[in-house]
């Protein structure tokens, strides 16, 4: 082969980039569009106007990474309800399991992925910072 | 043994096995739902049909099918796949499906069930179940929509514990279980028919959503309240203990546990216990720490000689035990004791004269085994629930005669065909002495006897045994006697049963000759299924008196040192574990003696009556946190090994007296393990047993008896005062000394003292139940809750004695009858 043939295919290669629209974002004056099967930070879903998680324990039993904390309480009407619900962010892996195994849909993954934090307690998301905004 | 083919495999099986029990052995799995190996056939829910091709390849159950010689059988063909799958998808047509919510998630059989044969649709449409749900109940919570009327609840309530809590109520789709006249639960609480429910409707409410089943940590341990030693699995989870678990092959018992055993572990991680070892500064016991606890008390232990003493709890294993008793003996005293002594006279006083050793012949084994059974005391059943289950097996299952010697009537006497001698309160030594004398005038008495040591002297002092005279003190008829007498006599095999412990005083050496010569002049002894079994109090009240752990050759026993104590003559005292202030009689003396004590320690799980008054305080470790090995009344020797880390700073008795021993200058050995090996080379019956024989069920200590006749002394019969009642002191059934407290479960059903008397007398002194009555004796005054009963004669009171908010030796001194007037 020609030993100019590759530099040309490469130069050739760059040029035509010259014309496409750029992948880069200029982040982060510009925002991305998270897809939705996106797997960001975990939303709590919320129906009648109480989280919908019952403490099942089944996201921390399947969690790989062991960062889903659940502590059952008995409410009222005695049912089972989470009186606790954390979720290390910083050990989370993002694998969307917990999203998987929930019974009642109580939990889902948001566009969510702005995560840094200053202090490491400020990774650990109680169930307040979970529950879905609306 | 019968041959059979199951699944196209020759097997053979004993012949009075099902076909389930057959395929179980041979290691061929049926599915059930509602068969339990400790009850009687049933055939509730066909889970279990498999087809037999002698029967012309119909469905039978395999659990209620007896096997026979040439049976061939299948076990998983598509039809009975299908038929299975059918059962199933009926029992989730109704079923409220709410896994997620159901503490049963994991552990549940109809859930194990529908996985297994994928059952995820359903062909059938029907409403769910509405039944109200028992939330109310502290200890079981009963939700009659998860149902799948097995009917084991029912049936375990009522063929192993005996009380019949539970039924069937009502008809076809609308069968549910409940109790008489639907209302609430209000029983031993034993917790057996949670044990074995497969599905969530019976749950232990203590552990309500505390966590999932797969979370637990399963640790194997033996129950650290009484004699029986059961053994028990703590389901552990980041430290604590939340929850017992049954494993229905564990032990003698199959997982049976009492109400104590089974939900009265919460003492373990209370938030009451002691974290840090605490000094008394300027009259307040202050935190300290390990080094300045220990540093004073070597200090006043050193070369203190007989004026140091030590009183510990049957509680502790059998390694602290010797090591407590070695630490004494460095410190130059041989003033040690526990039990407030005379709760183990019976062994270490009455069976070292009657059989030459401080154990009772006969084990736990032989009960189911027996031909008759004699109880001393109703009690029995309170003291020992799990020896109750027993008892309650042999008379319903196997037909064992029941005979009961008691001072009251009890939950005993209610079994088929048992029979209760009611006689007058603390004369049961000489109604056994004169059933031995009917024995030998009825020329009843074993062949052998006249060459038993002590044979002539015994018959000669038998004389004075007459039953008729005997019969008219005790307040019972002479025929009746005779006839317990010859009926013991004449039964092939006869065990008796008695209960010895803190509030039984009348239970002691004397009682316990009085049965050893009953036994040996009926040739009751080395036999199976006959004999004597003495019920010890504690987890470890046996093991205490193997390791010797009391006073012997005029060292003071336990209630001499606590007079020591007021005397003055007992400077230093260490208490391990007890709690005399509540369990030992004569509340204002015990108090007194230890106000005048120069020097208290106590070494406690909890701040007790008695460790408030101490100098220094040590935190020390539930059987759930530490290595050792644990005696039952039976002489099975088991390990126990720890299930948590300790709690707090909180060390185990076995490291605090082997810290003392290297501060008084010996060499502490270094692991229980190593004290053990001591032990079985040294103690008589624990040689060669090592940690890995004991394995998960312990090994019996050998017994060796040398019968011989102790001579029975006449006592003098109990003269009633007139215009007063007679209060014997006892255990109640949801508790065992004063360790229960602490469990929640027993609190929640009996959280106080009581005086129970009979109609008879609650009518004439017109009580009612729940009044708040006086109780006044020749020592005190105190008030207690009426407990107004159909079991007590009249004449009798009766009070349990583990309560520290109110203990009854404000009026009890420690005679086995006392007599007090009862006021509103
Ligand atoms: S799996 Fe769902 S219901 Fe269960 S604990 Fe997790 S979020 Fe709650
Ligand atoms: S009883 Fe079993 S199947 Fe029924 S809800 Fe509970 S766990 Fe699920
Ligand atoms: S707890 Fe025991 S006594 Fe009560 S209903 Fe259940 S099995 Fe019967
Ligand atoms: S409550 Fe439980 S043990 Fe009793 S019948 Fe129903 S499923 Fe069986
Ligand atoms: S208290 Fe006694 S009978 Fe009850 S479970 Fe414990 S060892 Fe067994
Ligand atoms: S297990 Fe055989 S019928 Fe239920």
């Amino acid at each position: 082969m020609n030993p100019i043939t590759p530099i040309i295919n490469g130069l050739r290669i760059t040029l035509s980039h010259m014309f496409k629209k750029p992948i880069t974002l200029q982040y982060p004056d510009e925002r991305p569009k998270v897809a939705a099967r996106f797997r960001g930070l975990h939303a709590l879903n919320v129906s009648h106007n109480k989280a919908k998680c019952v403490a099942c324990y089944l996201c921390p039993t399947v969690c790989p990474a062991k960062c889903i904390t659940v502590e059952a309480g008995e409410d009222a009407n005695h049912d089972k309800y989470a009186a606790k619900y954390e979720i290390d962010m910083l050990r989370c892996i993002f694998c969307g399991y917990c999203v998987e195994a929930c019974p009642v849909d109580a939990i889902r993954m948001t566009g969510e992925f702005e995560l840094a934090n200053y202090r490491r307690e400020d990774f650990v998301y109680s169930k307040e910072r979970l529950l879905e905004k609306k | 043994m019968l041959n059979l083919t199951i699944d196209g495999k020759q097997v053979t099986a004993p012949k009075d096995s099902t076909i389930y029990d057959a395929a179980r052995i041979n290691g061929i799995k049926i599915p059930i739902l509602c068969h339990d190996k400790k009850l009687k056939p049933f055939g509730a829910c066909r889970m279990c049909l498999v087809e037999v091709e002698q029967m012309k390849g119909r469905q039978i159950p395999a659990c209620t099918t007896p096997i026979t010689e040439g049976m061939i059988v299948q076990t998983a063909t598509p039809e009975i796949v299908k038929a299975r799958e059918l059962v199933l998808e009926l029992l989730l047509l109704n079923h409220p499906l709410d896994c997620p919510v159901c503490d049963k998630g994991g552990d549940c059989d109809l859930q194990n069930l529908t996985y297994d044969y994928k059952v995820d649709s359903n062909r059938f449409l029907d409403s769910k179940f509405q039944h109200e749900i028992d939330y109310n109940n502290p200890l079981i919570e009963r939700d009659m929509n998860r149902c799948v009327l097995c009917g084991k609840c029912v049936r375990i309530c009522d063929e192993i514990v005996g009380f019949g809590a539970l039924t069937f109520i009502d008809r076809g789709i609308e069968t549910k279980i409940g109790c008489e006249f639907e209302k609430g639960l209000n029983c031993e609480f034993c917790g057996s028919c949670v044990s074995v429910c497969p599905v969530g409707s019976l749950l232990a409410r203590p552990f309500k959503f505390k966590a999932r089943f797969w979370s637990l940590t399963k640790q194997k341990s033996v129950c650290g309240y009484c004699g029986t030693g059961c053994n028990l699995t703590l389901g552990v989870k980041d430290n604590k203990v939340l929850t017992t678990i049954y494993d229905e092959n564990q032990g003698f018992h199959n997982g049976q546990l009492c109400v104590r055993g089974r939900f009265g572990y919460q003492f373990i991680n209370s938030e009451k216990r002691l974290t840090k070892p605490l000094v008394r500064k300027n009259g307040k016991l202050e935190e300290s720490n390990w080094d300045e606890a220990l540093e004073i008390i070597a200090s006043r232990m050193k070369g203190a000689g007989a004026e140091v003493a030590a009183i510990a709890t049957p509680r502790l294993t059998n390694e602290e035990l010797l090591l407590f008793k070695k630490m004494m003996i460095m410190a130059g005293s041989n003033n040690y004791d526990h039990a407030a002594g005379y709760a183990h006279a019976a062994l270490s006083d009455g069976f070292v004269r009657s059989f030459g050793t401080t154990a009772a012949p006969s084990t736990i084994l032989d009960i189911q085994k027996s031909d008759l059974l004699l109880v001393i005391k109703t009690d029995s059943y309170e003291t020992h629930p799990v020896i109750g289950f027993e008892i309650n097996m042999a008379v319903k299952n196997k037909g064992v005669t029941l005979k009961i010697l008691s001072d009251k009537q009890g939950k005993l006497s209610r079994l088929p065909d048992a029979r209760t001698l009611v006689h007058s309160p603390g004369s049961e030594v000489a109604i056994l002495n004169a059933m031995a004398r009917v024995i030998l005038d009825n020329k009843l008495a074993d062949g052998s006897v006249t060459d038993v040591p002590g044979f002539a002297n015994f018959e000669k002092a038998l004389a004075g045994f007459a039953p008729e005279a005997i019969a008219e003190q005790c307040g019972l008829s002479a025929v009746d006697i005779k006839l317990l007498a010859s009926s013991y006599a004449r039964a092939e095999k006869a065990l008796i049963l008695f209960p010895v412990g803190q509030a039984y005083p009348g239970h002691n050496a004397a009682l316990a000759n009085a049965v050893a010569n009953l036994a040996i002049i009926a040739g009751k002894l080395g036999k199976e299924g006959s004999g004597v079994l003495c019920l010890s109090e504690k987890n470890n009240s046996q093991g205490a008196v193997d390791m010797g752990f009391y006073a012997v050759d005029g060292a003071l026993d336990a209630l001499q040192i606590i007079d020591g104590c007021a005397a003055g003559s007992i400077k230093t005292l260490f208490i391990a574990g007890e709690n005399p202030l509540v369990s030992y009689p004569d509340h204002a003396k015990i108090k007194a003696a230890l106000d005048q004590t120069e020097f208290l320690i106590v070494s406690e799980l909890f701040m007790t009556e008695t460790a408030a008054m101490a100098d220094v305080v040590l935190p020390v470790c539930s059987f759930a946190e530490k290595e050792g090995t644990v005696t039952a009344t039976d002489r099975r020797v088991q390990h126990i090994k720890p299930a948590i880390k300790k709690i707090g700073q909180s060390r185990t008795d076995f490291e605090v007296f082997a810290a003392l021993i290297d501060k008084l200058g010996g060499i502490a050995p270094a692991t229980p393990a190593s004290v053990f090996a001591e032990i079985a080379a040294n103690v008589p019956g624990y040689a060669d047993m090592s940690y890995s024989a004991l394995g998960d069920e312990g090994v019996f200590a050998a017994v060796d008896v040398k019968p011989a006749f102790v001579v029975p002394q006449q006592t003098a019969a109990a003269s009633p005062e007139s215009g007063k009642l007679a209060l014997v002191t006892g255990s109640a059934l949801y508790h065992n000394g004063t360790l229960s407290q602490y469990g929640e479960g027993p609190m929640h059903v009996c959280p106080e003292g009581y005086i129970e008397l009979s109609r008879a007398d609650a009518a004439a002194l017109k009580f009612a139940e729940n009044d708040l009555l006086t109780v006044t004796s020749a020592s005190g005054s105190m008030k207690l809750k009426a407990r107004v009963t159909s079991r007590m004669p009249q004449g009798l009171v009766f009070a349990p004695y583990h309560f520290g908010a109110n203990p009854v030796n404000q009026v009890w001194s420690g005679s086995p009858v006392t007599w007090v007037t009862v006021v509103k």
